[in-house]
């Protein structure tokens, strides 16, 4: 890893009606910390500092934003705004909260519900691939539930992946980082080309990013999921299109996990996005169904929801 | 006729560009304007493209391919537009008339002609002087003349934006004609809107234009103005022509447009479409309003999403 250009703001600087506790994690467009508010609760408050643009030395607080960088660095102010006007209208346990949104230092910054756990990456990493089935069901399940309220709001996440998925101490996730969420009515600026971790990101990524939509988002599910039982990324979506190394699922861990799941995460890892699952609702029916694989399922949309709300309810 | 010409309208900081500039050419005959909207909401906005508009499309029915009398084309077109900015106040009951300045020039057999309400401005610059400049219709300028205040005065006084003329509203534009002008070689005529002149004063445009070809020159003349415009900077536009007609023979300049060839019943206009100048170049550009803005719509919207 290259050294942190930017320093983080000092332990118990006095930010808005906040004060910082210690930085919890970097990344190249800005820095979260750990923060607590006026009643003392822990919230996360992600600081808009692209460190390419924006420079900010030991021991000051205002960043140096150079006269022919300001308005690249306004451009990706706008984006960061994205982010934050995409979460604001979602209200879901299992998608990030945010709190506030406030100016300071000549940057912006956004406040998010803190909360205990850790990424799903650590759990992967930390478990090194041992990861049971019932564990990722439960998990994906209910991220599913966060994702189709993303989708309802005519959102795509666009950078799913397991150090975006937080799990809770009681097992429950939350989607984090929508760094990359665009509303899909908005057509993309071809100079904003987010970055994407690869492994996760769907061949439409890459290939033709007019063809983004659910099942871009669902074939991240997949890979992720793929990387739960692999213990690391699947092979990017880009070189597999030119020689597909990725072995199925199916063929990899036969016996050690029900076919069920891992024919499902094939089906969300397809190269073509028209074989992937359309729909998260459609996915999701299929992870339900696991547990009672011989039962009918019902057809009827309306049915079938209550029957996924119920036996949620039920696991809880 | 032959020429170089280059036109572009910019938003600077303001929330839309209430700027409309054009210009069209039969084959020997030039019209170029530029107008400067004012007025509630984006009112504005259509009363300098009524005025565009309306110009250029007499233009295009007139200039075939000679105007019988180029002052008597900028009356009529100039009271004409004034007339249809009254109607579409009119007609969609705006209590805040819509309202614009205009500076119109035609070039005709080497000789220029022009017209304007307001202070947008046009310069005629040769041999590195101004050689003329229009009077602009404002109270500043009438103290300049009564020999109240100087120029450098004017250019922080507090009423220098408030004008007596322009087109649309209840008053009767008083217009402004120029001599018949005949250019030379080389001459650079000028037409701008006052987020361009304001900031960068005379002297500025004369030196960066009087040399060199208007396709290189204006662009980082603009670009100045808008540095110096600060983060309050007005829409600044502006159309510049290099004349580069001689009864000499010479080379043919690159880039320049010769209208030897066009058919006689032919016009060729060069306007932006209504509604995009506003996305047109600095959408990527985001002032200090938008991100207040921004921010009060994004708490808004967790105000309303929190239990």
């Amino acid at each position: 890893m290259p050294p942190q250009v930017n320093c983080p703001l000092p332990p118990n600087y006095e930010l808005d009606q906040y004060r910082i506790e210690h930085q919890l994690s970097l990344g190249g467009f800005s820095i979260v910390y750990l923060a607590t508010d006026k009643d003392g609760t822990k919230v996360a408050i992600k600081e808009y500092l692209p460190n390419t643009l924006a420079l900010r030395k030991e021991g000051q607080v205002q960043p140096i934003i150079s006269e022919e960088h300001l308005p690249a660095f306004r451009y990706g102010m706008k984006c960061f705004f994205e982010e934050g006007r995409s979460l604001a209208g979602l209200n879901h346990p299992n998608v990030i909260r945010v709190l506030n949104f406030f100016r300071a230092n000549e940057t912006v910054y956004m406040v998010m519900q803190y909360e205990h756990g850790r990424t799903l990456q650590d759990y992967i990493v930390k478990r090194k691939g041992d990861v049971r089935e019932s564990f990722i069901r439960y998990v994906f399940t209910r991220l599913l539930n966060g994702l189709r309220e993303v989708h309802a709001h005519k959102l795509l996440h666009l950078d799913l992946k397991p150090s975006n998925i937080y799990v809770r101490n009681n097992g429950s996730p939350v989607l984090l980082d929508f760094g990359a969420a665009r509303t899909t009515l908005l057509s993309d600026t071809p100079m904003l080309k987010p970055m994407y971790t690869p492994g996760f990101a769907s061949p439409e990524h890459y290939k033709n990013r007019d063809l983004l939509g659910p099942w871009s988002d669902i074939y991240s599910v997949g890979a992720s999921m793929y990387a739960c039982l692999a213990g690391g990324p699947p092979q990017s979506a880009d070189l597999r299109l030119e020689h597909d190394r990725v072995t199925p699922a199916v063929a990899r861990w036969q016996g050690r996990f029900s076919d069920e799941l891992l024919q499902t995460i094939d089906w969300c890892m397809h190269l073509s996005h028209l074989k992937r699952p359309q729909s998260v609702f459609q996915l999701q029916r299929k992870l339900v169904d696991w547990q009672k694989p011989a039962e009918e399922v019902p057809q009827d949309g309306w049915l079938a929801r209550m029957r996924t709300r119920i036996s949620n309810i039920v696991k809880k | 006729m032959r020429f170089t010409i280059y036109q572009e309208s910019r938003q600077g900081r303001r929330r839309s560009n209430e700027d409309r500039i054009a210009y069209c050419y039969s084959r020997d005959a030039l019209l170029m304007v530029v107008a400067d909207g004012m007025g509630g909401h984006l009112h504005g906005e259509v009363a300098a493209q009524i005025c565009v508009q309306l110009l250029c499309d007499r233009f295009q029915h007139e200039a075939t391919p000679r105007l019988n009398d180029p002052f008597l084309f900028l009356s009529r077109g100039l009271t004409s537009a004034h007339c249809a900015i009254v109607d579409y106040g009119e007609e969609h009951g705006l209590t805040d008339a819509p309202r614009t300045t205009c500076v119109a020039c035609v070039v005709q057999d080497n000789i220029a002609y022009w017209a304007h309400a307001g202070d947008s401005r046009l310069y005629v610059l040769r041999e590195g002087r101004i050689h003329a400049q229009t009077r602009d219709h404002s109270r500043v300028q009438r103290m300049i003349d009564r020999g109240e205040i100087d120029e450098d005065d004017a250019a922080v006084h507090p009423a220098r934006n408030r004008i007596f003329s322009c087109l649309g509203g209840p008053i009767t534009p008083h217009i402004d004609y120029s001599r018949k002008t005949p250019l030379k070689n080389g001459d650079v005529l000028c037409l701008c809107t006052d987020g361009m002149w304001g900031p960068l004063g005379n002297d500025s445009i004369l030196q960066a234009l009087v040399h060199g070809n208007v396709l290189e020159t204006v662009r980082p003349l603009l670009d100045q103005a808008e540095r110096l415009g600060g983060p309050n900077c007005d829409n600044l536009s502006t159309v510049a022509v290099t004349w580069l007609d001689s009864y000499e023979s010479q080379p043919p300049a690159p880039q320049s447009i010769s209208t030897l060839t066009l058919p006689l019943d032919r016009t060729q206009t060069v306007m932006e479409e209504f509604g995009s100048a506003r996305s047109n170049r600095r959408s990527e550009e985001f002032s200090e309003e938008d991100i207040e803005r921004t921010i009060n719509e994004i708490n808004n919207a967790i105000q309303k999403f929190s239990r």
